[in-house]
């Protein structure tokens, strides 16, 4: 089975008269975890269940909703599965307070309800193709060799070469049956690696095959290949159409903002601290609508997270385009449309404090400009022009005063890391990849820097 | 990295000389923490004091006053509630606050309860900081002073400074080397960096607006800044906020974070002995050979990123150096004090370049105007003789940390949070800033005590890293600018 991340996502409106309730629910599961035993989950690294109050965008409301999200790793059916299996009843009775959703539901009916409703997101983590246990196993490993060197340290010992030291290291393992799944063959299978990139590739077939078709339809007559081309070039012809619109009419509705996001009180920016001030993993939660002006933004919007969402994951082969991105900070994070493209959320489960963590971006100019790109049409962000130039470029404070006016408190959160960061999580992941690699001598070295 | 911004010079008549130099001169000074008791008679004082304060503009001639106050201070002096609250929160809140003492560390040991000073509780509203040539000239003008506040001000709080030999800390390093520099200050050119060279240098100036509020910073924007209405100000102190209806009571002003903290020298070099494994010709040179790898720097002051193997004395002012040569930390450990506290061109680096690091980690620079108290253990400073004095009797010692910043979060709480106390910096695991990170030892849910110091083919790891020093008191204030303090003090 594949341990490919992916965000399972849920946005369920609420029952106006069970929002109360739910709020309730939610507080008693945040202090009795064991209720919601997402621990012994096999495949869920953080989870988060919150309700999204009532907002408005323009003079419609959108509707006040419960966020269920986890970051998970497998095939989303497992997942559910698991879910389902570990936690069911206790799932029926939150499940309860939303619409379409009926607390006598068996088992079965429970799983196709949340896989019917998954929400479509933008996911990245920074912990692809690990499993919950791959974590723990890694830091295990980790541990055990931190004390096998502390201990012949001691004693004098492991001050041969870098090659030397580290098949002392092999053998300790070796000698340690606890660790025998490190000689389990870790990276990811062919299929993983599809089950991450196939959207992509789709993609990127297109393009290709389209090219390929057009150089061919030169040389060969054929009328399914003349289609194709046209058809083909026609859909590329019509998505540039599209953005270019979409592009002029966001730009006008850019002009014609009316609201940036102010300093919000101090009471309120020192509780939602308070609720980001654990020592290493934090979480938060950002909901709101949409700027109000200019119809296409929606739209736009749609379009803007899809195309993220295909850099995210990685476009195979082309580096250029990014295969992948990194951020240092971030162990998942997640960006959902809803309300029809009228309200966005994000979610994020990163290392150290909310504050530092959304400055972090800022602090380039490209990091600025992909942050007007991806919350550009949050109520309250300041003025961009031509969707990534101004904003947080121009006006940080602004930026920073329009995410804490956006950001939400978490009602329940499971986040099972105190003392690692998501670094220590992918170095621990380098020490298990390189334990028995083959590796050059300059790389052994490396690899023992890693300890 | 982004050049900086045009901006307007600075005014250097309206700013306290405390922003663009530490005084290094004047060997001798006291800080006062003080309450109102009066506050006609403070307005008052404050009123006389206007003149007698050194400014950006002029040196010091003999003496220097600067001063400063806490938001409780400012309250008291009846600025209005409406401006008070466009005060930054961290300085409306106070260093002592329950959220912020999660988040900054200052638990397990550096908690309020154990402070000598700046607890919440306290009625903490001006500090007044007394520089001078000698003793007896401070002790002269602190008379003065103390004279002419009497019964407008009680003292809460006599902090007493000494300057040790060799610019140095108590530990026996040099300390006051790394120090940004500011853009735009006019006709100095001793404190205008000379660019020989055209290469864009990590210590190329910084916009004044990191430091001083109503200028542009590394944002080309401007930091968040306080602000009074214009009716306010009937006096008309306060200069216009550019395109709004209000008056900048922040321009010319800086926000100042003092940190008291003691040290343990005796813990500091009986651990560097006893535990020592880097090379050395003898326990000595081993101990101090650790002490810099604690550090980042040799006592001297020479950088451990240019000068791995020892101590360089003619390096001892050098300040040009970068870590991107020395990822892995072969020449300077990754969590060693200064590379936390600066992290330069390696921070961050996964998908980020060196240049980025830079441009992220100009956001997080301080001034730092800190002055050590207390007996030296050795008058000379020396890293031998500190060595072989190591079982004297502990004193009352340390420093007074000091460092003056345009936004406290930014700067000081952001350094504090993620660089130094953190267990987790740069990759690292259980460790912590190994001289002034509060320690939280094995057991707890985020252990600190541990210093990697890496090496070939292997790291050495330092464990039980005892408490070297330990936060014993401070605040944060405001240093106001000399139209602001006229305003606070309601000059007609
Ligand atoms: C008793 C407490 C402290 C001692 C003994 C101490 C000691 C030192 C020494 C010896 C240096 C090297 C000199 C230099 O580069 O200028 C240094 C640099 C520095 N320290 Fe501290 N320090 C203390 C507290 C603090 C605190 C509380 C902070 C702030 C959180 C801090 C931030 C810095 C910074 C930013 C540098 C310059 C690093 C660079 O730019 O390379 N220090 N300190």
């Amino acid at each position: 089975m594949h341990r490919v991340n992916a965000g399972f996502t849920l946005v369920l409106p609420l029952r106006p008269e069970s929002v109360d309730a739910c709020g309730a629910l939610l507080t008693e599961l945040d202090a009795d975890q064991a209720r919601l035993p997402f621990a012994r989950s096999t495949t869920t690294h953080f989870a988060t269940i919150t309700i999204i109050p009532a907002q408005m965008y323009r003079d419609r409301v959108l509707p006040a909703t419960l966020l269920f999200a986890t970051s998970m790793c497998g095939p989303v059916r497992v997942h559910v599965e698991e879910l389902v299996e570990l936690m069911g009843s206790e799932l029926r009775v939150l499940f309860a307070h939303c619409e379409g959703f009926r607390a006598d539901f068996s088992d079965g009916e429970m799983q196709d309800f949340m896989l019917a409703r998954r929400h479509a997101d933008t996911f990245y983590s920074g912990m692809n193709h690990l499993s919950p246990q791959c974590v723990k196993r890694h830091r295990e490993l980790r541990e055990a060799i931190e004390q096998f060197i502390d201990e012949r340290q001691a004693q004098g010992g492991l001050t041969g070469s870098a090659s030397e030291v580290r098949k002392e290291i092999q053998a300790f393992v070796r000698s340690r049956p606890d660790l025998a799944w490190t000689e389990e063959r870790f990276e990811p299978t062919l299929r993983a690696w599809l089950a991450y990139h196939w959207r992509s590739l789709v993609v990127e077939g297109f393009v290709a095959s389209l090219l390929v078709a057009s150089v061919v339809r030169i040389f060969v007559e054929a009328k399914l290949l003349t289609w194709f081309v046209v058809g083909g070039w026609s859909l590329v012809v019509a998505f540039l159409a599209l953005v270019v619109v979409l592009g002029v009419s966001i730009s006008r509705a850019e002009a014609k903002q009316a609201f940036v996001a102010q300093r919000p009180p101090d009471d309120r920016a020192r509780t939602l601290a308070s609720m980001t001030n654990r020592p290493v993993i934090n979480e938060f939660v950002l909901a709101g609508p949409i700027k109000p002006e200019g119809s296409l933004r929606p739209v736009f919007l749609q379009l803007a997270f899809w195309v993220v969402a295909r850099v995210v994951e990685g476009v195979p082969g082309m580096y250029y385009v990014g295969s992948g991105i990194d951020i240092p900070t971030v162990a998942t994070a997640r960006w959902i449309v809803t309300d029809r493209g009228r309200r966005v959320m994000f979610i994020s489960n990163f290392t150290n404090s909310a504050h530092g963590y959304i400055r972090d971006f800022i602090e380039t100019r490209g990091g600025a400009m992909r942050i007007n790109l991806s919350f550009g049409f949050g109520y309250g962000f300041p003025k961009t022009r031509w969707i990534v130039s101004g904003g947080a470029l121009t006006d940080p404070n602004a930026y920073l005063y329009s995410l804490a006016q956006n950001q939400l408190p978490t009602w329940f959160w499971y986040g099972p890391h105190e003392d690692v960061s998501i670094d220590n999580i992918k170095v621990n992941r380098k020490i298990r990849e390189g334990l028995f690699a083959d590796l050059s001598p300059e790389e052994e070295k490396q690899w023992l820097h890693l300890l | 990295m982004a050049p900086p911004p045009v901006s307007e010079t600075l005014e250097l008549h309206d700013i306290q000389g405390l922003v663009l130099r530490g005084y290094g001169t004047l060997r001798a000074a006291q800080f006062l923490v003080l309450e109102i008791v009066d506050d006609e008679l403070a307005r008052a004082y404050l009123q006389g004091l206007v003149g007698r304060l050194n400014l950006a503009r002029d040196s010091p001639a003999g003496v220097a006053l600067q001063v400063a106050f806490t938001a409780k201070g400012l309250a008291k002096l009846g600025v209005p509630e409406g401006a008070l609250a466009t005060f930054s929160r961290e300085f409306l809140e106070g260093m002592d606050d329950d959220v912020r003492a999660v988040s900054l560390g200052d638990l397990d040991g550096n908690e309020s309860s154990g402070w000598r000073w700046g607890k919440r509780g306290e009625p903490m509203h001006v500090l007044l900081m007394v520089y001078a040539e000698t003793q007896p000239i401070l002790d002269r003008e602190l008379a003065a002073e103390r004279a002419r506040f009497a019964g407008a001000l009680a003292v809460l709080h006599e902090r007493t400074t000494t300057t040790l030999a060799g610019n140095k800390e108590h530990f026996g390093w040099r300390d006051g080397i790394s120090m940004p520099t500011i853009a735009d200050v006019p006709k100095d050119p001793s404190r205008t960096k000379e660019k020989t060279e055209k290469k864009e240098s990590w210590t190329d100036p910084l916009p004044a607006g990191e430091f001083v509020l109503g200028y542009k910073n590394d944002y080309q924007a401007f930091t968040e800044c306080p602000t009074a209405e214009l009716h306010d100000d009937p006096g008309d102190h306060l200069p216009r906020v550019p395109g709004e209806p209000r008056k900048s009571l922040g321009k010319n002003g800086t926000y100042l974070v003092f940190r008291e903290m003691t040290q343990d020298v005796s813990a500091f070099w009986s651990y560097l002995a006893k535990e020592s494994r880097e090379p050395g010709a003898d326990a000595c040179a081993r101990a101090i050979a650790l002490g810099a790898k604690l550090v980042g720097r040799w006592p001297s002051g020479a950088p451990l990123a240019t000068s791995p193997e020892r101590d360089r004395p003619e390096q001892g002012g050098d300040n040009e150096f970068l870590y991107t040569h020395d990822t892995v930390g072969l020449a300077c450990p990754r969590g060693a004090h200064i590379r936390r506290a600066n992290p330069r061109d390696v921070h961050a680096l996964e998908d980020r370049g060196h240049s980025a690091s830079i441009a992220m980690v100009r956001k997080h620079q301080m001034i730092r105007r800190g002055r050590a108290f207390g007996p030296p253990v050795v008058a000379t400073m020396e890293p031998e003789k500190i060595f072989a004095a190591r079982d004297a009797p502990r004193a009352d010692r340390g420093l007074h940390f000091i460092c003056l910043v345009g936004d406290i979060s930014r700067q000081f709480e952001f350094v504090q949070r993620n660089w130094i106390q953190s267990a987790n910096f740069d990759s690292l695991y259980k460790d912590g800033d190994p001289l002034i990170a509060a320690r939280r030892p094995e057991g707890h849910r985020n252990q600190n005590d541990e210093h990697t110091v890496a090496a070939e083919p292997l790291r050495r790891k330092y464990k039980r890293l005892p408490r070297f020093t330990q936060l014993v008191g401070g605040g944060y204030f405001f240093l106001p600018g000399i139209a602001a303090l006229k305003f606070i003090a309601r000059l007609p």
